[in-house]
């Protein structure tokens, strides 16, 4: 066992022992040796089956939303991403701050199961880094009450030097006919599951509308137009309060890339109002969610 | 029931029209349909149709009575489908499929005291048993009918339970309404208070009770106190339905569906099964 | 029995498309999924499970159902009768298995649905045995044997850089008559052994003590990392829910019908806004049951096959599982 997990598991206990927290959302060891899911630990004799590895790659903020009238607190390990994704609820007024406490973990970077399956324990080190963690620039929580580890040299994660728009460069290389085809074909896929909307800690609205078919703004038929039309559509919703968390992609099981339709958006918003990154501060508002009567298009 | 339907597709309406609207109340209207051969086809009491107008979409009416050229069904305005109803005039093209559902167990009903139970809209289902019963009528026992609405402009089919009912031999017609109005005379208060204070007999009878959810918990309650065991309690369900052949699986109440296996259920059946409806 | 060599396996698959419209599992971007076959594409046959299983193929994921128009005053209606011809290649034992049991569900019970016995009717199956067993695999729990499948109008193994056949039904053997020139007999030569599982799930007693689980607190426990996505049921080579919906344009207009799941919220909500699954207990809980005791009550057989889909694509892994080995210890007096 690392010492983090041991770290995890003790602290996690005194906070249920002392009455803290009401439970505690961290993750634990699934069936396989690559799957670290989540879960919900409620008495402090349970805090042993929570652990630290590099398959603990879900991002757990989005749960906050699920018990937001709980009276007493949560506790909640954060990785870089996932205290992002605090900030985006904070932000967008969905959770109170005083109403979780956050463990915050320095973190390496993560790998995705579904690139371990078939490989041995012993091929541990041969799983690649999450899609997410290549370009991810703030391992370091953001927000927390605590911190369990620290950002020494040690933790820097071994990034390719990858750019963070590689992707997006390469479909701006296509012609407008090539690029509709790329897209055209990957919607064609979608099964609209909705895991990628589930899953987003910006898409955190009430009601969503895609929960109402009836409203008659999209069919319900699994067609390449209506798919890309909700594709779309979440990729506006989220415009400018992404923060990257890039699990939209990792759990679409119909490998259509969301990340590069999402840093598109990010890409053009940068160069339209200036440098901005979701969830990082928040002071620093997200560029379409503020309302200035200098805006050069306010007239 | 079972290969009688094996080949015409039971997914696919048949297009009918809508011949007749009598208005019953300001939210409920009661629609004759029939198709071009006559009857779309011949429920058993207590079964259901899906009627859609195509453009609009499909929704599942318990078939509240029927003609020898016509089937009717009761239907409140409660959303897209059923406004769009309520908007049609004689002439309107519709789709209809059916008859679905188990219907009401007339092999249990023969020869027993019946006591009918409705509230609201919940009368269009038990309607069709009431006039199946007047129409064979030596084959049951004493007719009891106790139905109560809002107010006396939401009783629906008034003529029903101020003019036929009355006249059918041996049958009692009880009405309330939550609260009357300056013509009304008749009782006043909620069905279950009334049912309790009307007092029937549990012996030899079954009580068939229909209505909004509320309602029926309550009415079961006061049945029990009455003395009325599971087994001489029935009563329809209402679930979410969109294919009404047991296939889509949205309408599962455990193993059962209620589009298929239901919405007719004893209370001794009903505690077999989970309580999710 | 016939054989081919592997590399020949286009040729006949080229051979066999001139009779139906043929889907086998191809890659797409990185997905593998049963994808019609063009001659090009980039086979995966012996690479474990396609993503999405093949219902699609009976029970299409969309599927218009009959059209209207007006014209006039007057309103007609056409029903779309699919009957194309289909040859599926390369299903796996589960999915053989999870086919039976939409047979099931789509042609028993009262009532035939017809768009679904149309396909089925139309489809000729072609089964690949698994050499091995991927870490996800259970199907030998449900009595499953991965070296054949049931059912199937031919089965193929591979050996040794060949392909064996053999018919299992005489629409089987006449598809296998249609390109004598590229298949050999097999001579003599044994099949491969089936892989075994190593996941593995104890079923006996499972039904029996979920009929008395209903109000557990079990359910409530193992349903907060849900997201109420739709992912586990569209994957699952068994889930059979469907909405119907129409779509007009002007004058004229489609009535569809399409995958549905009981893990939406929508799925239940009623008029007035009831529902009588109002949270994700209700909606978890109906999943499991549905496939571990209302499918066998009502069918008699579980209605999970062990493709292990759910476990390897469940955003945050609920596993089947591990969801059974908890139900057996479920102490139901404490
Ligand atoms: C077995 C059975 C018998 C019924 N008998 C009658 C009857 O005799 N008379 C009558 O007026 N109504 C009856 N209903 C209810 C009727 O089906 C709904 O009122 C109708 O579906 C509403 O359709 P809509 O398009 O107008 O409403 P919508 O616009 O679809 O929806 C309004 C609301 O109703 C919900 N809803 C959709 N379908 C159903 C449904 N099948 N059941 C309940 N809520 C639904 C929607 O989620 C929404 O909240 C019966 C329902 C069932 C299941
Ligand atoms: S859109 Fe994707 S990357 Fe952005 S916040 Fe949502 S889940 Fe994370
Ligand atoms: S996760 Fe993928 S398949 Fe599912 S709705 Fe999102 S884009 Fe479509
Ligand atoms: S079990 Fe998993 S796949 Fe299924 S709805 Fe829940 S999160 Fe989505
Ligand atoms: S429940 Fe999961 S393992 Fe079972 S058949 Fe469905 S997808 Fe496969
Ligand atoms: S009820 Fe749920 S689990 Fe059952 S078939 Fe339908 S979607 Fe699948
Ligand atoms: S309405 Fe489809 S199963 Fe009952």
């Amino acid at each position: 066992m690392n010492t983090l997990t041991e770290k995890m598991r003790a602290l996690a206990r005194e906070l249920l022992e002392k009455g803290e927290v009401k439970y505690i959302i961290g993750w634990e060891k699934g069936s396989l040796w690559y799957q670290s899911p989540p879960v919900f630990i409620d008495r402090p004799e349970d805090a042993g089956r929570l652990i630290w590895d590099e398959f603990c790659v879900n991002n757990l903020a989005k749960y906050l939303l699920d018990d937001k009238y709980l009276e007493g607190r949560v506790g909640l390990f954060v990785k870089g991403c996932d205290a992002r994704g605090i900030n985006r609820l904070l932000q967008d007024r969905q959770v109170e701050r005083d109403k979780f406490y956050l463990m915050g973990i320095v973190c390496p970077g993560v790998k995705d199961p579904r690139q371990a399956a078939g490989l041995s324990i012993e091929q541990r080190e041969e799983v690649p880094l999450a899609a997410k963690c290549l370009y991810c620039a703030h391992p370091e929580p953001v927000v927390y009450d605590v911190l369990l580890n620290e950002a020494g040299e040690a933790y820097r994660p071994k990034r390719p030097a990858g750019e963070r728009f590689e992707d997006v460069a390469a479909l701006e290389a296509m012609s407008p006919d090539e690029r509709y085809e790329f897209w055209a074909r990957q919607y064609q896929r979608c099964i609209r599951c909705y895991a990628c909307r589930n899953v987003c800690p910006a898409c955190n609205c009430r009601e969503c509308i895609f929960d109402r078919s009836q409203s008659g703004w999209v069919g319900k038929r699994m067609a390449g137009s209506e798919n890309a039309f909700y594709g779309l559509t979440r990729a506006w919703h989220v415009a400018g309060r992404c923060i990257e968390c890039g699990e939209c992609e990792r759990v679409c099981p119909m490998g259509i890339p969301i990340m590069t339709l999402n840093k598109k958006i990010i890409k053009e918003l940068n160069e339209l109002f200036g440098e901005y990154e979701a969830g990082v501060s928040l002071e620093a508002e997200p560029p379409l969610g503020r309302y200035r009567t200098d805006d050069p298009d306010f007239s | 029931m079972v290969e009688a339907v094996a080949r015409a597709n039971p997914l696919v309406p048949e297009l009918g029209k809508i011949i007749k609207i009598v208005d019953e109340t300001p939210d409920v209207k009661t629609f004759h349909i029939t198709t071009e051969k006559g009857k779309p086809f011949t429920p058993l009491p207590g079964q259901l149709a899906m009627l859609s107008i195509l453009d609009v979409g499909e929704a599942m009416f318990s078939i509240t009575s029927q003609g020898p050229e016509h089937l009717e069904l009761a239907i409140k305005k409660v959303g897209m489908l059923t406004e769009a109803l309520h908007e049609a005039e004689v002439g309107q093209t519709v789709g209809i499929r059916g008859p679905y559902g188990n219907g009401f167990p007339l092999e249990m009903l023969v020869g027993k005291d019946l006591l009918f139970i409705g509230g609201g809209i919940g009368l269009a289902p038990v309607r069709s048993l009431i006039n199946y019963c007047a129409e064979h009528r030596e084959q049951f026992g004493h007719m009891w009918i106790i139905y109560g609405a809002r107010s006396p402009a939401d009783l629906c089919f008034k003529e029903d339970l101020f003019q036929n009912w009355p006249r059918v031999p041996n049958c009692r017609v009880d009405v309330t309404v939550d609260k009357g109005d300056e013509n009304w005379t008749g009782p006043e208060g909620f069905v279950p208070a009334f049912v309790e204070k009307l007092n029937p007999s549990p012996k030899g009878k079954i009580a068939v009770t229909c209505g909004p959810p509320i309602m029926i918990k309550f009415v079961l309650q006061s049945l029990e106190k009455l003395g009325f065991q599971d087994d001489q309690i029935i009563t329809t369900l209402e679930m979410r339905m969109k294919c009404g052949i047991g296939k889509c699986g949205r309408c599962n109440l455990g193993s059962r569906y209620v589009c298929l296996d239901g919405p007719v259920f004893t209370l001794a059946q009903l505690k077999q099964l989970p309580n999710e409806y | 029995m016939l054989k081919i060599a592997k590399e020949k396996m286009p040729e006949l698959l080229n051979a066999w498309a001139k009779i139906g419209k043929l889907y086998v599992p191809q890659d797409q971007d990185g997905v593998s999924n049963f994808l019609p076959w063009d001659g090009k594409g980039k086979l995966t046959l012996g690479q474990g499970n396609s993503v999405l299983p093949p219902k699609d193929l009976f029970f299409p994921r969309t599927e218009t159902m009959y059209r209207y128009q007006r014209s006039g005053g007057a309103l007609s209606l056409e029903e779309v009768v699919e009957n194309e011809k289909q040859i599926l290649v390369g299903i796996r034992s589960c999915d053989a298995r999870s086919i039976a049991l939409l047979d099931d569900v789509f042609l028993t019970k009262g009532y035939v649905d017809e768009f679904y016995r149309r396909r089925r009717e139309n489809t000729l199956i072609v089964a690949l045995a698994c050499n091995v067993a991927q870490d996800t695999c259970f199907c030998t729990s449900f009595g499953i044997d991965p070296g054949r499948a049931e059912g199937v109008d031919i089965q193929v193994w591979e050996v040794d850089g060949s392909y064996i056949l053999e018919a299992g039904t005489e629409k089987g053997r006449e598809l296998l008559g249609q390109a004598p020139a590229l298949l050999m007999e097999a001579g003599e030569g044994g099949l491969p052994e089936a892989p075994a599982c190593n996941l593995k799930v104890d079923l006996a007693g499972v039904t029996e003590k979920l009929q008395q689980m209903f109000e557990h607190p079990f359910w409530a426990q193992i349903c907060r990392k849900c997201l109420g996505c739709g992912l586990c049921t569209y994957l699952c080579p068994t889930c059979h829910c469907f909405d119907i919906q129409s779509e007009n344009r002007g004058d004229s207009g489609i009535k569809f019908r399409c995958w549905d799941s009981c893990m939406f919220s929508e799925y239940t909500r009623m008029a007035g806004g009831h529902n009588p699954r109002p949270s994700k207990k209700e909606r978890v809980r109906n999943r499991f049951l549905h496939k571990l005791q209302y499918f066998p009550e009502r069918y008699g057989k579980f209605g999970c096959v062990g493709c292990g889909r759910c476990l390897s694509y469940c955003p945050v892994n609920m596993d089947i599982t591990r969801i059974i080995g908890g139900i057996k210890e479920v102490d139901l007096n404490g």
